[in-house]
C-alpha cells in the first residue's frame, strides 16, 4: 500500500502534500496521528533506544489528488413558485475553474 | 509556565521505573520545574531519597503512591501538606491486607483518606468505563469514593498511542466527561522513564516482572513517550487533548493540573521530617521529664564507675599499670562526654541502647559493642561496651561529636543463636516504636546479565554460564570484567545479540528489585514512629519500615544494629560447659587482660578456633608479630585489612618492633601518639590527635577534619587550613610536609582503634579460654561453627590440643559437641541428614538397651539408624565380638521383621519375638573403611586422620610434618602433604594474584604461598585437589611464623598411585 520512496512534503515538520501513484494528492485534514515503536529486539544493535530501532510516527488523513478538491457557489433564486426552484452553479477555486 | 509531572514511577516502582527517584529530580531540575511528584507502585521506599534529592535541588516533592486497587485497576493517592502521616498511614495498613484494597478499607481508613487527593489515571475503572462509553458506570464510580478523600480529579493521559486509555483521543474524551460532570481533570504523562532512550530498560523489567522473554504483548508500552518530557512538550500534549475536546486551549487543563500541583506539595522537613532526630521519649526508660532523663543518665553512669573501676583492684582485675586510672581522671572524662550528650540531646539514646543491653543481659545473652562506640566512656559505664576507653587512648570524639548533628551509630553484637531473642524482647518492649529495617536489593552484574539474558531468550546454558563466571561486581562493570575472563573465549560475547544484552545488563546497574529485611538493623524511636514512616511485616514476621538505613538516618531514627556473631554463641557454649563439668562460674567479661600462658598460645601461632586471627595470613601476621598485650593485639586486628596490606604499612612496622631498623619519628611532640604502634600511624584517633597537637584545634574539630580527608574535593580545602595552623604553631615547613604525607595517605584507611579494640576483646576472650579450657571452647568452635575452617580441621585441632574424641554414641551423644571427662563427644547432630525431630526423639526415648530396642522405640529413619550404626553409634550396646557388619545384617533383619509383623495387624508383639543377633564371622571393617563411612555420614574423619593412610608413601618420599617445619633451615627444599583446608586469594600490595593454600597432616597445619610464576603450572591441581602434596622453599617469618614459598603441587591420590605403580614394577 505504501509507495517507496514516497514523496512529502512538509511544513513545520507536518505532511501537508504527497505523491502517491503517480498522483499528487493535497492533504485535507488530519483524522488522527499517533506514535508506535516496538521489536527493537528482533533488530541486534548495542540495547540503546534509537528511532531506527522501529519506532515511527503515523497520520491517518483525508486527501485528495491536487486538482480534484475544488470549491465552488450553488445558488437557489428565492422566487414565489417553489416548485420551479432556480439553481446556478459556478467554480470559485482556481483548480475548478481550470 | 512550568509543568509538574504528577504520576512519576521511578526504580523503586520494582521492575517497572527504569530510573532512580535523584536521577529524576536532577532531569526535573535541568527542565526548569519547581516541583515533581512520586507516585511508585505500592511503595513508598524511594520516598525519603526522593525528599532528600528534592530539597538539594530546590524542587518541591510531591509524593503519592500508585496502587493496585479492585478488578486489577488501579490509583493514585497523593499526601497534601501536613498530612504525611496520613498516606503512611494508609500505606502501613494496606501492607496488612492479603488482597489490594476496596473501597471498604478506604471506608475503614476515611480518617486517614480524607486528607489525601485521589486521581483516576488511565489505568482506573474510571477509566475503562469511559473507553467503553459507560458514562453511568464511571459516574457510580465516582461517586464511592466521592467523599472519602479530599478531592478527586480524573487524570487524563496521552502517550500518542493510536487507541486505548493512553490514546489523545481518550485523553479527550475523559476531559470531556469531566467538563459535563463538573469533575476536576488533570494533565498528566504517567512517567516511568527519564528520557525516551531509556525504553528498552522498560521493556527489559516489564519482561523480567512477567517472567517472559521479549515480545509484543508482554511489554507495556506502545512507544516511548511515558518520559519525563519538558514543559512545552506537555503543554503541546494540553493543547492537543483540549483542542481534540472541544475547547479552544488547553489553558484550562494546564491550569487545573498546576493548583492540583500547588496543593500537595510538601516541605521535606517540616512534612517529611528530614533532618530531625526522634529518639523515643524519656518515659520509655522510665523517666517523667528530660531533665529527669539527664540526671538518670548521670546517675547511671556514676554507678558504672564502682562497678567498673571500683574495688581494691580495677574490675579487670588489671595489674598492668597503665590501666589503673584513679577515679579523677575517670570522672573528669566522663564530665566531658556527659557534656557532649547534653549539648546534643542524647541522653535518651544512650539510655535506650543500654536498655536494649541490659535486657539481653538478664537473660543470660552475651552482649558487647563493635564500631566506634567502644570508645565512649559512657557506653563502657552503662555496660553496653566492654572495652575501658582511657587506658587503650580511645576518643569519644570519633564517635559522637557536637560538631555533627547525625545520631552516632552504635553496633552491638550478641550470640548469634539467640539474636531473634532479642528481637522479640524489643518488639514486645518497644512496640510500636520499634521496627525493622528494609534492605534494597540492587541490579548487579549476575542478576543483570540472567534477566536480560532470558528476556532477549539467549540459551540458558550460555546466560548461566557468563554469569556464574562474573565476580559479584556493579552492573555497570560488566564488559570491563568479562575482558578478563579467559573461560568465556568459547562463547561468541561479541556477537551482535550478546553485545546487546551486556549493554542492556549494564544499564540495569543499581535498580532496586526488592525490598528485603536488613540482617541486623532495629530502629527505635518515639510513638510516633507510624505515623512517619510505612511499615509492613517481612517475611519473618517482624514489622519492617519500607525505607533503608540511610533513608532512616535521613529522618533521625535511632537505629541499632543487632549482630549475630557465632565466637559469641561459642563463648558462651563454652562457659556453659565448663560450668557444666566443673561447676566453676566464668565471668569472661572481667577476666585480667595480660594473662601470660594466653598470649603464649597466640604467640605459637596455636590459634585456630580463635576470633579475627585464625585465618593463614592472620596466622602469620601473628607469627612475626608476636602480640605480647591486649594493645597489641588492637594492633594486629587493625593491621590485617586490605588497606594497610597493600600500602605496606606492616613492614615498617615489623621492622621497628622486632628491632631490626630504629622506628622513625616526624616529631617529638607526636612520640606520646604514634609509640605504641612504632611511630607508624594505624588508627583513626592517632589522626586526630596528630591535628589537635599539630594545629591545636579540639579533637571535635579534629576528627571533622579528618573525615574530610577521605574525600578528594575537600583534601584540598584541609591541606590550605593545615599548613598555615601548623606552621604558625612553629612546625618547620618540612615536618609540615611530612606530616601532611602521611596523613594524606593514612587518612583514608586507617582503621578506628575503638572498633579494633572491640573486636579484639572477643578474640582476647577466645583465646584465653582455649588456653585455660581447651576442651570446652573447642566444643564450643564445633557447636557453633564461628570460623572459617571446615569441621573436620578443628577436630583435628581437638586431637593436636591433646584432647581425646569420645566416638558418636547412641546413648551418650547429645545435641551438640558435649566435654566428657575431658574428651570431647561427637554430636548427634552432625550425622548427614538427621532431623531435629529424630535427635529430639531420640533423646527421649533413650536410654536404649540394644538395636532392636532402637529401633522399636526411637522413631528414626532406616537410612539414619544405618548411618548411626556405620558410625560406631551402637559399638559400645555390644561386646567387641560382634561388628559392625554384623550389625548391619541383624538391622536388616529388624526392619524386615517389623514390616512383615505390621502387615499382618500384629504391631502390639513385644520383643521377646525380635529376630536374634548372631555373629555373622564377616571381618570388622579395616580402618581406612571406618574413615570412609564417617567421612559418607559424617562430612568428617573421626577415627583417623585421612592422611594416616598416605604415612608410608610420605615416609618414604621424604614429605615433612607440619609439627617438624620450624625445623627445617630456612631456605631449603621440603615437601608436605595434607587436607585442604582454606585456599584464598587475598588482596596483596602488587595487586597480582597470590594463593595461600593451607593443608592439615594430622599434626597442625602449614601454609604455602603460591605466586604468579607458581600458579600456571599448578593452580588447577589446588583448585581441583581436597589431597595435596605441595613442594616449596622454607620461608622465616618471624620467632614461630614459617611458611612455604611454593614451586609445585600435586594431587596426593596421584602421586600415591604412581608410586605404587613404580614400586609393583620393581
Amino acid at each position: 500500500m505504501f509507495e517507496n520512496p514516497p514523496q512529502i512534503y512538509l511544513i513545520g515538520g507536518e505532511p501537508v502534500e504527497f505523491t502517491f501513484r503517480g498522483q499528487r494528492f493535497r492533504i485535507h485534514a488530519v483524522l488522527s496521528s499517533w506514535r508506535e515503536s516496538g521489536g527493537w529486539w528482533n533488530r541486534a544493535s548495542d540495547g540503546f533506544y534509537r528511532p531506527d530501532d522501529g519506532a515511527r510516527i503515523l497520520w491517518r488523513v483525508e486527501a485528495a489528488p491536487i486538482g480534484t478538491m475544488a470549491t465552488f457557489e450553488i445558488e437557489r433564486e428565492e422566487v414565489i413558485d417553489p416548485r420551479n426552484p432556480i439553481w446556478r452553479i459556478r467554480p470559485t477555486s482556481r483548480s475548478a475553474s481550470a | 509556565m512550568s509543568f509538574t509531572h504528577l504520576h512519576v514511577a521511578s526504580g523503586y516502582s520494582f521492575k517497572y521505573g527504569t530510573n532512580l527517584p535523584d536521577q529524576l529530580v536532577a532531569r526535573a531540575s535541568e527542565l526548569g520545574m519547581n516541583a515533581l511528584a512520586l507516585t511508585d507502585r505500592d511503595t513508598l521506599a524511594g520516598a525519603i531519597r526522593f525528599a532528600t534529592s528534592c530539597e538539594s535541588n530546590s524542587i518541591a516533592p510531591i509524593i503519592g503512591i500508585d496502587i493496585e486497587y479492585e478488578n486489577q485497576s488501579r490509583l493514585l493517592l497523593l499526601a497534601t501538606p501536613g498530612n504525611w502521616s496520613s498516606l503512611v498511614r494508609v500505606v502501613t495498613g494496606m501492607k496488612r491486607l492479603a488482597s489490594p484494597p476496596t473501597t471498604d478499607f478506604f471506608i475503614a481508613n476515611e480518617n486517614y483518606t480524607k486528607n489525601l487527593l485521589l486521581l483516576h489515571g488511565p489505568n482506573s475503572e474510571v477509566s475503562r468505563a469511559i473507553l467503553s462509553r459507560r458514562y453511568d458506570k464511571a459516574l457510580a464510580i465516582l461517586n464511592k469514593t466521592r467523599n472519602l478523600f479530599k478531592d478527586q480529579a480524573l487524570e487524563c493521559v496521552s502517550h500518542l498511542e493510536s487507541e486505548g486509555v493512553r490514546s489523545t483521543r481518550h485523553a479527550a474524551r475523559t476531559l470531556g466527561f469531566a467538563r459535563d460532570n463538573d469533575l476536576k481533570a488533570v494533565l498528566s504523562n504517567a512517567v516511568r522513564m527519564k528520557e525516551r532512550s531509556d525504553a528498552p530498560i522498560a521493556d527489559i523489567l516489564d519482561a523480567t516482572r512477567n517472567l517472559l522473554p521479549l515480545h509484543r504483548n508482554v511489554v507495556e508500552r506502545k512507544n516511548a513517550e511515558a518520559f519525563l518530557k519538558s514543559s512545552e512538550e506537555m503543554a503541546y500534549l494540553a493543547e492537543s487533548i483540549a483542542r481534540a475536546a472541544g475547547e479552544r486551549s488547553g489553558k484550562l487543563l494546564l491550569r487545573a493540573t498546576r493548583e492540583w500541583a500547588e496543593s500537595a506539595q510538601l516541605s521535606p522537613r517540616i512534612d517529611i521530617g528530614i533532618g530531625l532526630i526522634h529518639l523515643p521519649e524519656p518515659s520509655v526508660v522510665g523517666a517523667s521529664s528530660h531533665e529527669e532523663l539527664v540526671r538518670q543518665l548521670k546517675q547511671r553512669c556514676y554507678s558504672g564507675i564502682s562497678w567498673r573501676y571500683g574495688g581494691k583492684e580495677n574490675s579487670h582485675g588489671n595489674k598492668n599499670p597503665d590501666n589503673n586510672h584513679d577515679n579523677k581522671e575517670v570522672i573528669a572524662r566522663l564530665e566531658k562526654e556527659l557534656q557532649i550528650i547534653k549539648t546534643l540531646g542524647y541522653e535518651s539514646y544512650f539510655l535506650t541502647v543500654a536498655d536494649v543491653t541490659d535486657r539481653a543481659r538478664s537473660s543470660g545473652i552475651r552482649v558487647a559493642a563493635r564500631g566506634s562506640g567502644a570508645g565512649s566512656l559512657v557506653c563502657h559505664l552503662l555496660g553496653i561496651s566492654g572495652v575501658e576507653p582511657l587506658s587503650l587512648g580511645l576518643l569519644m570524639e570519633r564517635f559522637c561529636s557536637p560538631l555533627r548533628a547525625a545520631l552516632p551509630d552504635i553496633d552491638i553484637d550478641v550470640e548469634s543463636a539467640r539474636r531473634l531473642e532479642i528481637y522479640d524482647q524489643v518488639f514486645d518492649f518497644y512496640k510500636e516504636r520499634a521496627a525493622t529495617v528494609a534492605m534494597f536489593d540492587t541490579y548487579r552484574a549476575r542478576h543483570a546479565i540472567r534477566d536480560v539474558g532470558a528476556a532477549l531468550s539467549l540459551p540458558p546454558m550460555e546466560i548461566d554460564l557468563v554469569a556464574k563466571s562474573l565476580p559479584h561486581i556493579r552492573a555497570r562493570n560488566i564488559s570491563k570484567s568479562l575482558e578478563n575472563l579467559p573461560e568465556l573465549k568459547s562463547l561468541n560475547l561479541t556477537s551482535p545479540l550478546w553485545r546487546m544484552a551486556i549493554g542492556l545488563a549494564e544499564r540495569l546497574d543499581g535498580l532496586p528489585r526488592n525490598l528485603a529485611m536488613h540482617p541486623c538493623a532495629v530502629v527505635l524511636s518515639d510513638i510516633g514512629l507510624y505515623d512517619r514512616a510505612p511499615v509492613e511485616m517481612n517475611a519473618s514476621g517482624y514489622p519492617m519500615v519500607q525505607w533503608d538505613k540511610d533513608d532512616v538516618e535521613a529522618i533521625g531514627l535511632l537505629k541499632l544494629d543487632i549482630l549475630g556473631v557465632r565466637m559469641q554463641s561459642t563463648l558462651a557454649y563454652a562457659l556453659t560447659e565448663i560450668d557444666r563439668t566443673t561447676n566453676k562460674k566464668i565471668d569472661i567479661d572481667s577476666i585480667p587482660l595480660d594473662d601470660g600462658p594466653t598470649f603464649e598460645l597466640i604467640q605459637s601461632t596455636k590459634t585456630l578456633g580463635l576470633f579475627q586471627i585464625e585465618s593463614p595470613g592472620q596466622r602469620e601476621l601473628v607469627g612475626k608479630f608476636a602480640p605480647e598485650s591486649f594493645n597489641d593485639l588492637i594492633i594486629d586486628i587493625s593491621l590485617f585489612r586490605p588497606g594497610p596490606v597493600k600500602s605496606d604499612m606492616i613492614t615498617p612496622f615489623l621492622n621497628s618492633r622486632q628491632g631490626w631498623k630504629p622506628r622513625s619519628l616526624i616529631h617529638p611532640n607526636l612520640a606520646p601518639i604514634l609509640s605504641d604502634t612504632e611511630g607508624v600511624v594505624v588508627f583513626h584517633e592517632q589522626v586526630i590527635e596528630i591535628i589537635s597537637t599539630m594545629t591545636g584545634v579540639s579533637l571535635a574539630e579534629a576528627d571533622e577534619k579528618r573525615r574530610a580527608l577521605g574525600d578528594r574535593d575537600s583534601q584540598q580545602v584541609i591541606c590550605d587550613w593545615f599548613f598555615p595552623a601548623a606552621l604558625a604553631r612553629g612546625y618547620s615547613l618540612a615536618v609540615v610536609t611530612e606530616i601532611w604525607d602521611v596523613l594524606r595517605a593514612f587518612a583514608s584507611f586507617g582503621f578506628c582503634k575503638a572498633h579494633a579494640a572491640a573486636f579484639a576483646l572477643p578474640t582476647y576472650q577466645s583465646a584465653w579460654l582455649k588456653t585455660h579450657y581447651p576442651a570446652a571452647f573447642l566444643a564450643g568452635v564445633l557447636t557453633h561453627d564461628p570460623g572459617m575452617y571446615p569441621k573436620r580441621l578443628i577436630l583435628d585441632e581437638v586431637r593436636q590440643c591433646g584432647i581425646k574424641i569420645a566416638s558418636i554414641d547412641i546413648n551418650r551423644s547429645d545435641r551438640s559437641y558435649r566435654v566428657e571427662d575431658g574428651s570431647i563427644r561427637i554430636a548427634l547432630s552432625d550425622v548427614s541428614g538427621i532431623s531435629d525431630n529424630e535427635i529430639d526423639s531420640i533423646m527421649k526415648a533413650r536410654p536404649f538397651l540394644d538395636l532392636a530396642d532402637f529401633v522399636h522405640r526411637a522413631e528414626v529413619s532406616k537410612p539414619i539408624t544405618e548411618s548411626l550404626l556405620m558410625v560406631g553409634a551402637f559399638d559400645s550396646l555390644y561386646e567387641k565380638s560382634l561388628n559392625r557388619r554384623d550389625l548391619l545384617l541383624h538391622l536388616n533383619d529388624l526392619y524386615k521383621w517389623s514390616r512383615s509383623s505390621s502387615k499382618t495387624g500384629s504391631s502390639q508383639l513385644t520383643m521377646a519375638f525380635t529376630p536374634s543377633l548372631v555373629k555373622s564371622g564377616l571381618p570388622d571393617l579395616r580402618s581406612d573403611e571406618l574413615v570412609k563411612h564417617e567421612i559418607e555420614h559424617l562430612n568428617m574423619d573421626v577415627s583417623h586422620h585421612m592422611i594416616e593412610f598416605y604415612s608410608n608413601f610420605l615416609n618414604e618420599i621424604g614429605a615433612v610434618r607440619s609439627s617438624d617445619l620450624l625445623k627445617q633451615r630456612s631456605k631449603s627444599q621440603v615437601l608436605v602433604a595434607g587436607v585442604k583446608v582454606a585456599l584464598q586469594t587475598p588482596p596483596v600490595r602488587s595487586g597480582k594474584r597470590v594463593m595461600f593454600v593451607t593443608l592439615d597432616d594430622g599434626f597442625g597445619c602449614s601454609d604455602a604461598t603460591f605466586f604468579e610464576d607458581a600458579q600456571k603450572s599448578y593452580a588447577s591441581t589446588l583448585l581441583n585437589s581436597q589431597l595435596l602434596l605441595v613442594r616449596g622453599e622454607i620461608r622465616r617469618t618471624g620467632p614461630r611464623g614459617v611458611s612455604l614459598r611454593a614451586t609445585g603441587a600435586w594431587g596426593l591420590l596421584d602421586a600415591y598411585e604412581k608410586w605404587r605403580n613404580l614400586a609393583s614394577c620393581e
